[in-house]
């Protein structure tokens, strides 16, 4: 772990939602991660929005250990009880799981610019139909996919393909800039 | 709808809220099974870093979905 997200810890508990949205940008890669062995148990999206708005909520009372990325750790700490009690709940099958600590040697830091500015330039190569079903899921998050669908006259199926392809084609033209997506994880 | 189309939705991060604590699923998660749950999983994990990587604020879906969430509710 290269950067210390508790650097916005005081302002978080002061109720700023912008440093918030900073330590989110750092933290919830690392979050998801510590998910991985639950994926076929637990709908891992459900479960790490819910611990991040759950670590928002118990911030202000959170001490810290004068370790660095408390705040992470109380928040991978939250995802994965919130998973372990969503697998009882369910009666999903028993998971194997891994050790948080291999999650916490991930990178907290931003992308750096070339990589940013690599991959914008490979979303402006996409064709006109993958780009706009791409970027209206970048542009609306609340709005679900049947939604975005109607809005760019596509039926549901069409334009989850079109989102599929759109990856595809950024990955492609990310691995002829010497960028392997699988890396960026 | 395909596999392929299921794991399309399940990678989005658009998901309905809790209803009094109680935690809502994709309903497309279900009709996956395990393997392409890990497809939907891995494949979440890699257009995060590529979303994040193409907003200004460095913020993914998922962080934008949060934070929406946390502008209309109080902390406990």
């Amino acid at each position: 772990m290269r950067a210390d997200l508790d650097i916005h810890l005081a302002a978080i508990v002061g109720g700023d939602a912008a440093a918030f949205a900073r330590w989110l940008a750092g933290a919830e890669p690392v979050v998801r991660a510590t998910l991985a062995s639950f994926a076929a148990a637990v709908d891992v999206e459900v479960i790490l929005q819910e611990s991040l708005v759950r670590t928002w909520q118990v911030a202000p009372r959170f001490e810290r250990d004068g370790e660095p990325n408390g705040l992470l750790r109380l928040a991978i700490r939250i995802a994965r009880n919130l998973a372990i009690s969503e697998v009882r709940r369910t009666k999903a099958l028993p998971v194997e799981l891994r050790d948080d600590a291999d999650a916490l040697g991930d990178d907290v830091a931003p992308p750096d610019p070339l990589l940013r500015r690599a991959i914008a330039d490979c979303h402006g190569k996409l064709p006109a139909r993958p780009r706009s079903a791409l970027d209206a899921r970048l542009a609306a998050v609340a709005r679900d996919d049947a939604d975005h669908a109607s809005a760019l006259g596509m039926s549901l199926n069409t334009f989850l393909q079109n989102v599929t392809r759109a990856r595809a084609l950024l990955a492609d033209c990310l691995k002829r800039a010497g960028i392997a997506v699988e890396e960026l994880v | 709808m395909t596999d392929d189309e299921l794991v399309e939705q399940v990678t989005g991060a658009a998901r309905p809220e809790p209803v009094a604590d109680e935690l809502r699923y994709l309903p497309a998660w279900h009709d996956l099974d395990a393997a392409g749950r890990d497809r939907a999983f891995a494949r979440a994990r890699v257009s995060r870093r590529l979303e994040a990587a193409l907003d200004p604020d460095g913020l993914s879906t998922t962080a934008r979905a949060v934070l929406a969430r946390i502008s209309g509710t109080l902390r406990r």
